[in-house]
C-alpha cells in the first residue's frame, strides 16, 4: 500500500500553477501542467496508436480469414452427406428400375417371387422394408413385407401421382397406413396391354438418419434433413421449432450446394449449409442442411483473442505508468531549474536596482548636504543675534520661525546622512555577540510601548545558539529597525515574535513575525527600496528597510519578508557565525 | 584661542566666523589651502585648525600634514560634508576630531574648548 501511495506520488508533478508573478519572465513554459498533459498525451499517442490500429487490423484479418474457412468447410460438409444421401436413394431406384425391366408383371405379382426379389434386394443393397406392385388404379396388387398391406388403395398418395407423370419418385418421410416412418421409393413400367403399374420399396429411416449423423462434425454441427416446407425429416438437435419445423431461416433454391452467415433464433451467429437433393431419375423435395455455431468454431480465436486482449492491456498500463513518471520527473526538473534561474535573476535584478538607487542617493545627499550646512549656519548666525545680543532678546516670534528653519534643516540633515548610511561602507568591528543579550536589549527599549498598548513580545532563541562573531552596533540597528518596523505595523493587542535557529552549522536565522496589516504582495519586492514608504507624508522617510538591508548585506547576510495582506508579516535574518574577516575588505 | 578657519564654501566660512566670534572665538577664514598654508608660513600663529576635509587643490587632510610639519601644537578640527571611508583612509583619524555637515555649533564649541584644554596624547609635544 505504502509504496502504491509513493508510486501514485511520483507520478503526479509537484508543480501547481505559478504563484510568483515576478518569476514568470524567466519560466520556459507558461503553464507546467499542461505542458506536463501535453507531453504526456503526446508519448501516449506515439507509443500505443500504432499498438491499437495494428491490432484492430490484426484481429480484422483473423477474423475474416476464420469466417472464410469456415464457409468453406461447411459448404464442403454440406456437399459430401448431400452425395452420400442422393447415393443412398439412387442406388434404390436403380435397383427397382433394373428389377421392373428384369421381370414382366406378371412374375412381380406372383406372391413368391416378389418375396424372393426382396430378399435378394435386402442382400444387395439393405435398408429396405417391404415390396408391393400397385395397378394403375391404385390398388396394391401384390405384398411382400411385415405389414399386411395388400388391397390397400393409393391412388389418392402424392407419390402415387407423381409417380404416374414421372416414370420414378420418392416420397417425403411420412407414417402412412403402418404408423411407422418411412420413405417410399417408386418405378413406373408398362405392361403388355399397354396398362401402367408400379414397383414400390419402402426404405428404413433409420439407416438414412445414420448415414446422416456419420457427416457429424463436433458437438455445436447439427446435420439434417427438410422439406421445402420447413417441415424436419430427420431429428434436428438444436433447430426444431414448434409443430417439427426448423426454426432458423429457410435457404432460396439454389441447384448447388451453398454455405452462409447468418442468425439462430436467440441472435447467435450460425454458419448454415444447404443443399437441395434431387436423383437423376427423380425429384426429391429434401433439403440438406448443416447448421454450425459460429462461436464453436471461433472458440480457438477468442481464447487467443482473450490472451491478446489481456497481454494488450497490461502492456498499455506498464507504457502509461512509464511516460507519466517520465514526463513527471522530466517536467519536475525543468520547472526546478526555471525556478532557480528566476530566483536567481529576480535576486540579481533586486541587489542592481538596490545598489544603482543607494549611488544615486548619496549622490543627490552629497550635493544637498554643503547648501543645508549654509542655511544652517546662516540661520543659526540669525538665531545667534536674537539670543546672544541683548537687542533682540524679547522678539520671541522671530526667534520661534529661526527655530521652524533650524528644525527643518535638522530633519533635512537626518534624511541625508541616513541616505549616506545606506550607500557608504563602514569598516566591520568583529565581536562574540550573545543573540539572546542583544535582543532582550532592543525589546527592551519597546517595554513600555508594548504595556501601553497591550502588546505580547515572545522571545524564543534556544540555548543551543553560539555566540556569533559579527558587528555590534549593525547587527543592533538591524534588530532596532525590524522591530521598530513591526511596532509600527501591528494595531492594539496583537503579538510580535522573535525567534532563532541554526541553519546548518554556519549560519543563524532570526525571525521577526508580527501578525500586524502585513504587506500587499505587489509591494513585496519593493520595500527594500529607498524611499518606498506607506506611510502619510512626513512620517516615514522610507529609508528604514533599505538600510537595514545595507547593514544585513555588510555583515554578510541576507534578509527576506514573506507577508500576507492582512495576516502579518516575517523577516528572515541570516547570518554567519563567524563574519570572516577576509571576505570583509 | 585663535582659530584658523579654511572651506571652500565661502559664505558658510564667513557664517561660521561670525557666529565663532559672537561666542568669542576669533577666526581667521581662508578660502583654499595654499592661502592658508602661506598665512601660516609667513609667521601666524593658530591653537586651532578647522579644516574642510574636501577642497579643490589642497585638501583638509594634505593640509594639516604641511601644518604640523610648520607647528607641531597646532591642533585640528575636521569638517565632512560625506563622511565616507574614503575621506578617513587619507590619514591617521584616531586623535582627530571630525564633525559633519550642516554642524551644531554647541558641539563645535564644545570640542575647541575641549582641545584647548589640551586631553592628554593630543598633541606630540603634550605627550
Amino acid at each position: 500500500m505504502k509504496s502504491l501511495n509513493r508510486l501514485a506520488g511520483a507520478m503526479l508533478p509537484q508543480f501547481h500553477r505559478n504563484h510568483d508573478e515576478h518569476f514568470n519572465p524567466y519560466y520556459t513554459f507558461q503553464d507546467y501542467g499542461q505542458t506536463w498533459g501535453m507531453t504526456i498525451f503526446i508519448l501516449m499517442m506515439t507509443a500505443l496508436l500504432p499498438l491499437i490500429v495494428m491490432t484492430l487490423i490484426y484481429y480484422q484479418l483473423i477474423e475474416t480469414s476464420i469466417n472464410t474457412e469456415s464457409l468453406l468447410r461447411t459448404e464442403r460438409l454440406a456437399s459430401n452427406a448431400r452425395r452420400a444421401v442422393t447415393y443412398f436413394l439412387e442406388e434404390r431406384l436403380a435397383a427397382l428400375t433394373f428389377t421392373v425391366n428384369e421381370m414382366d408383371y406378371d412374375q412381380l405379382t406372383n406372391p413368391g417371387h416378389l418375396a424372393e426379389v426382396l430378399r435378394n434386394l435386402k442382400l444387395g443393397f439393405g435398408g429396405l422394408t417391404d415390396l408391393s406392385v400397385i395397378a394403375d388404379t391404385g390398388t396394391q396388387v401384390a405384398y411382400s413385407g411385415p405389414f399386411n398391406l395388400e388391397g390397400k388403395d393409393y391412388s389418392n398418395q402424392p407419390w402415387f401421382m407423381e409417380c404416374q407423370q414421372h416414370n420414378a419418385c420418392v416420397s417425403e418421410i411420412f407414417s402412412g397406413y403402418r404408423g411407422v416412418p418411412h420413405i417410399v421409393v417408386a418405378v413406373k413400367s408398362i405392361r403388355p396391354d399397354g396398362r401402367l403399374f408400379v414397383l414400390r420399396a419402402t426404405l428404413e429411416t433409420e439407416r438414412l438418419i445414420q448415414t446422416l449423423s456419420s457427416y457429424k462434425t463436433g458437438e455445436h454441427a447439427d446435420i439434417f434433413l427438410i422439406n421445402r416446407d420447413g417441415l424436419l425429416q430427420t431429428p434436428s438437435q438444436f433447430y426444431e421449432g414448434e409443430s417439427h419445423h426448423v426454426n432458423i431461416a429457410l435457404p432460396d433454391y439454389s441447384d448447388r450446394t451453398r454455405a452462409v452467415m447468418s442468425t439462430d433464433p436467440s441472435g447467435q451467429p450460425i454458419l448454415v449449409g444447404s443443399a437441395f437433393i434431387d436423383t437423376a431419375i427423380a425429384p426429391t423435395s429434401f433439403i440438406l442442411m448443416v447448421v454450425k455455431q459460429k462461436a464453436g468454431m471461433m472458440k480457438v480465436w477468442l481464447d487467443l483473442r482473450s490472451q491478446i486482449n489481456w497481454f494488450f492491456g497490461v502492456s498499455a498500463v506498464i507504457i502509461a505508468v512509464v511516460i507519466t513518471l517520465t514526463s513527471t520527473v522530466m517536467v519536475n526538473k525543468i520547472f526546478q531549474a526555471d525556478r532557480q534561474k528566476a530566483e536567481t535573476m529576480v535576486a540579481a535584478e533586486q541587489n542592481c536596482q538596490l545598489a544603482s538607487i543607494g549611488q544615486l542617493a548619496a549622490g543627490v545627499a552629497h550635493e544637498i548636504n554643503n547648501p543645508l550646512a549654509l542655511i544652517n549656519e546662516t540661520a543659526g548666525y540669525v538665531k545667534d543675534l536674537f539670543t546672544i545680543k541683548e537687542q533682540y532678546k524679547d522678539d520671541a516670534e522671530l526667534v520661534e520661525h529661526i527655530d521652524s528653519i533650524l528644525d527643518a534643516v535638522a530633519r533635512c540633515g537626518a534624511i541625508t546622512r541616513q541616505l549616506l548610511g545606506f550607500s557608504r561602507r563602514f569598516d566591520v568591528q568583529t565581536q562574540p555577540i550573545d543573540l539572546r543579550d542583544m535582543v532582550a536589549d532592543v525589546i527592551n527599549f519597546h517595554k513600555k510601548e508594548a504595556e501601553y498598548r497591550n502588546i505580547g513580545i515572545h522571545v524564543d532563541i534556544p540555548e543551543t545558539i553560539p555566540l556569533i562573531e559579527t558587528d555590534r552596533g549593525k547587527l543592533q540597528q538591524v534588530i532596532l529597525n525590524l522591530v521598530n518596523n513591526a511596532f509600527q505595523a501591528i494595531a492594539d493587542g496583537c503579538f510580535l515574535d522573535v525567534r532563532a535557529e541554526m541553519d546548518g552549522t554556519e549560519h543563524v536565522r532570526l525571525f521577526i513575525q508580527d501578525n500586524g496589516c502585513g504587506i500587499p504582495e505587489d509591494h513585496l519586492n519593493k520595500v527594500f527600496e529607498p524611499f518606498f514608504t506607506t506611510k502619510k507624508e512626513g512620517q516615514g522617510t522610507g529609508l528604514g528597510l533599505s538600510i537595514t538591508y545595507g547593514l544585513v548585506q555588510k555583515l554578510h547576510g541576507t534578509i527576506t519578508v514573506q507577508s500576507k495582506a492582512g495576516q502579518g508579516t516575517t523577516f528572515v535574518v541570516t547570518l554567519p557565525v563567524q563574519l570572516n574577516k577576509e571576505t570583509q575588505s | 584661542m585663535k582659530v584658523l578657519l579654511v572651506d571652500d564654501e565661502e559664505k558658510f566660512a564667513l557664517m561660521l566666523a561670525k557666529r565663532l566670534a559672537l561666542r568669542g572665538i576669533q577666526a581667521e577664514v581662508f578660502f583654499s589651502g595654499e592661502k592658508a598654508l602661506d598665512a601660516v608660513q609667513q609667521g601666524n600663529r593658530f591653537d586651532v585648525a578647522i579644516l574642510d576635509v574636501k577642497m579643490p587643490g589642497i585638501g583638509g587632510i594634505e593640509l594639516k600634514r604641511s601644518l604640523q610639519e610648520l607647528d607641531e601644537r597646532m591642533k585640528f578640527v575636521f569638517l565632512t560634508g560625506h563622511g565616507s571611508s574614503i575621506d578617513y583612509a587619507a590619514g591617521p583619524h584616531e586623535t582627530e576630531n571630525y564633525l559633519p555637515k550642516p554642524l551644531q555649533i554647541d558641539v563645535l564649541i564644545e570640542t575647541l574648548n575641549g582641545l584647548a584644554e589640551g586631553p592628554p596624547g593630543a598633541s606630540d609635544r603634550d605627550g
